[in-house]
């Protein structure tokens, strides 16, 4: 690359913005390396802060720079103050590493982790000086990659990519890189680079697929080239095999779990049916002790960090989570290093592995997610917890010093009735008796519910995927009668902000016609959408209108188990006779068993992928 | 201190891109750079343990600084240069440290002990010869103080007692290079660079402070003079 190195340019900037460390590099454990044959960027598309602890990027990050020749930096979206001088100044998106122009290098990786980054992509691409579609682009313009949880309702943003990895990406990543070197070699063209990329399994290149809208509406889509009918997801295997990254970026800035993160195990298989991770990522496949507590030690060793996470969707699952929380403990006592769990499996077990993690430490807070406030409407969602189970919990935590609890709620859920959204604010009622009787009486006053209500979302690839998602009124209306009967003293209660659900729920179930709209919201300024100070709704319903589209015919209609979807060509792996059989099992409030336990549910994903539940321990549950 | 525990002074260097890093900032940096170094180091009692270490001064972000200073206490003993050849290697060379030594139980704070800091402030534009600057910082001394805004109040300084020794001019790069001593009280000490901007403005120069970097600390002895904290 002959482009000149940004710093010189951006260093003049620091002094005018916010927290100026987002954009300086030179962590711990950054990777420098300045004469690699191909060069790639991650790019997280919003703030330093927001994604630098991101777990994908960490990994990916790690896997490419291990290939030789490979080398892989990292950018991020500078915060508003920053972009606006950058423009000002007529520079553009930089990598950290290198401070290069993200434009000059070979690949683009950007993750999608979430609806509400969209706008943001269309930023990042911009502020980069590459073309927004992919149909723009030149031969000289970097292959732009996505990929991460939001792929799997790739159409909405595919106008954007030139590529989109589904799935896992530690070994397709690295055959992408391998693909897209070869085809520079011969010296073919984008379009021939293109057509290659698409045998990759598991890589989505959207330009070869052509859209059927004769009828108006979206009757399905069919590929070109050679492409494959049904692009499905990639899967690692022998999950265990893979090392996890221990010597990671060490930030100096103060960011979102900022702690040396290990990812127990991948997957969940309770078949919550609300739930997109739970049926995206399975099969379950989990470390074993011996591997993650030896990463554990040399993560520590190598980034200094003084907290530890064990991340997963369900680590509480984990079946030898017990025996690596006493190993953990042992190792580090008297080292001030503590161990953090995400949300707790709400039984006697979850509380007793709380305690060990806090044995005479802080007790900050317990998590748990009920999800939803009677049993029926429990079972429709198929989250097997009772009440007894909560209130058990919360009982044994507050005998055992905890003060503070967290649940977590939905509201807006298929068949949900009054009865069910009231039943909520009991359920909060008893949690807080339950509570305050299981506290000395003279540290009642401290006793604290923090309840979190979200409005449930329908999601491609989920059983609840033909639903529809309950009308803004309606979301308000429910909100007021729930507020009326959570008690007030003694009670923290949160809303995800209805607005916000509103716009995410047109853009987990749209298609290709969303990219005129994110194209036209982002060019009316919308940007940084997940921030509540950035959000507005009305820039995203003026470009809906603008473009004709209408947001409910998306997010609030009704759709027939029949119906063509905009996502039938992307695979997650699990049928759609499965996803039909638990929507009926729903609707009729049925309950289907966490298959890693309790036998095979079928939901076919074992057999299509040729993988397995991999368990490290012999029981679970 | 607690019997069987060593206190480390170590003094280092921010430099580089790091001058951009927060205090607190740097103190997790720094904090982790002790961990990685594998010494020993104690953990306070209490509700939340955390790492024994205490910090000089805070410099602001966007400073660097030549001669800064933390204090940490080990639990066990390994010999300077071996403790030096650890840290080295476990951290940011833009934050390296230059040299340690065991400082004995009874010295104070650091942030209590260090009252004075010398700092070199560049300065760059059309105006910014010495000659320029050193009139304009004269003018604005003679004055006798500086008004700051903090947090949307206003907070005056009293040069007399804030500047214990004459600033110095000399031409550098085209530019100016100040070096400002400055006294540190408990509320609050004088930013020299806000010092040398308002001066510059105050003259109507067109020359604008490039960079500031905090070169020296001092503790001042029972005599008056001063030491350095190692």
């Amino acid at each position: 690359m002959t482009t000149a190195d940004l710093w010189p340019r951006i260093e003049r900037l620091l002094s005018r913005v916010e927290r100026p460390s987002r954009y300086i590099d030179r962590e711990w454990g950054a990777f420098h390396t300045s004469d690699a044959g191909y060069r790639a960027v991650l790019v997280y598309p919003d703030t330093y802060e927001i994604g630098q602890a991101n777990q994908a990027i960490a990994i990916l990050y790690s896997v490419l720079n291990t290939i030789p020749d490979v080398s892989a930096e990292r950018a991020y979206l500078p915060w508003l103050d920053m972009s606006a001088l950058m423009r000002e100044e007529g520079i553009p998106l930089f990598s950290l590493e290198s401070c290069l122009p993200v434009r000059d290098f070979d690949l683009v990786g950007i993750t999608l982790p979430y609806e509400l980054s969209f706008s943001n992509v269309l930023e990042t691409l911009d502020l980069a000086g590459i073309a927004l579609r992919a149909v723009d682009r030149s031969e000289s313009d970097p292959l732009v990659i996505g990929g991460g949880p939001s792929a799997f309702n790739a159409e909405p943003i595919a106008a954007f990519f030139d590529a989109i990895l589904i799935g896992e990406g530690e070994e397709a990543l690295a055959e992408i890189v391998a693909v897209h070197r070869a085809a520079k070699a011969e010296g073919c063209s984008r379009s021939e680079t293109l057509v290659r990329l698409a045998q990759v399994p598991g890589v989505y290149v959207p330009t070869l697929y052509i859209e059927d809208r004769t009828d108006g509406g979206f009757a399905g889509i069919e590929p070109i080239d050679g492409a494959p009918v049904v692009v499905v997801k990639r899967v690692v295997a022998d999950f265990d095999a893979l090392s996890p990254p221990t010597c990671g970026v060490v930030p100096y800035m103060d960011v979102v779990h900022d702690r040396f993160g290990i990812e127990v195990l991948r997957g969940c298989t309770r078949g919550c049916r609300f739930c997109q991770a739970g049926m995206v990522y399975r099969p379950v496949r989990e470390r074993s002790a011996d591997s993650i507590v030896r990463a554990v030690m040399a993560g520590l060793a190598c980034t200094g960090y003084d907290e530890i996470s064990l991340t997963s969707l369900s680590t509480t699952d984990h079946s030898q989570l017990e025996e690596i929380l006493r190993r953990l403990s042992r190792r580090l006592a008297g080292s001030g290093v503590s161990v953090s769990l995400p949300s707790l499996r709400v039984d006697a077990f979850g509380v007793e592995m709380a305690r060990l993690v806090s044995a005479g430490g802080k007790k900050s807070g317990l998590t748990f997610a009920p999800e939803a406030g009677t049993q029926r409407m429990r079972d429709v969602v198929n989250k097997n917890v009772t009440e007894e189970d909560l209130l058990g919990s919360v009982q044994r935590a507050f005998e055992a010093g905890w003060r503070r609890v967290k649940l977590y709620f939905m509201i807006g859920l298929p068949t949900e009735t009054d009865a069910d959204v009231v039943g909520i604010g009991e359920m909060v009622s008893r949690v807080l008796a339950v509570a305050k009787a299981a506290t000395p009486p003279n540290a009642r006053g401290s006793v604290r519910v923090a309840v979190s209500v979200s409005t449930f979302i329908p999601k491609a690839h989920t059983p609840f995927q033909w639903e529809a998602q309950i009308p803004l009124e309606e979301v308000r209306r429910r909100q007021a009668l729930l507020r009326e009967t959570v008690p007030r003293k003694g009670v923290e209660l949160h809303w995800h902000d209805s607005d916000v659900s509103f716009l995410e729920g047109v853009m987990a179930r749209g298609g290709r016609e969303l990219a005129d709209v994110i194209q036209t919201a982002w060019k009316a300024g919308a940007r940084f959408d997940a921030w509540s100070e950035c959000f507005r709704l009305q820039t995203w319903l003026d470009a809906l209108a603008e473009n004709g589209v209408d947001p409910a015919a998306v997010a609030n209609r009704q759709r027939s188990v029949d119906e063509p979807l905009p996502w039938d060509h992307l695979s997650a792996g699990v049928n759609r006779a499965y996803l039909v059989a638990e929507r009926e099992r729903a609707l009729s409030a049925g309950v289907t068993p966490d298959c890693s336990f309790s036998g095979c549910t079928g939901c076919d994903v074992c057999g299509d992928l040729g993988v397995d539940i991999c368990l490290a321990g012999v029981s679970r549950g | 201190m607690a019997s069987g525990e060593f206190r480390l002074r170590v003094r280092y260097a921010k430099a580089g891109r790091l001058r951009w890093l927060s205090h607190l900032e740097m103190i997790h940096a720094l904090e982790r750079s002790v961990r990685r170094a594998g010494l020993g180091y104690a953990v306070t009692q209490g509700f939340s343990p955390h790492m024994k270490v205490a910090f000089g001064p805070a410099l602001p972000v966007g400073t660097a600084g030549d001669n800064e200073y933390y204090d940490v206490w080990l639990t066990r003993y390994t010999e300077g240069s071996e403790v030096l050849a650890s840290l080295r290697a476990s951290t940011p060379g833009d934050l390296a440290p230059i040299d340690v030594r065991f400082v004995a139980d009874g010295e104070p704070s650091l942030g209590a002990a260090i009252t004075i800091a010398v700092y070199r402030v560049a300065v760059t534009g059309r105006e910014s010869s010495a000659s320029q600057v050193r009139m304009a910082l004269e003018s604005f001394v003679r004055s006798g103080s500086l008004t700051v805004q903090r947090k949307g109040k206003d907070k005056v300084f009293d040069l007399t007692r804030s500047l214990p020794k004459e600033a110095c001019v000399g031409d550098k790069d085209g530019g100016s290079e100040v070096e400002i001593t400055v006294r540190m009280g408990p509320d609050g000490s004088l930013r020299p660079e806000l010092l040398v901007s308002q001066a510059l403005s105050h003259a109507s120069l067109d020359a604008a402070v490039a960079h500031t970097t905090r070169t020296e600390t001092f503790i001042e002895t029972s005599e008056g003079s001063w030491a350095r904290p190692v």
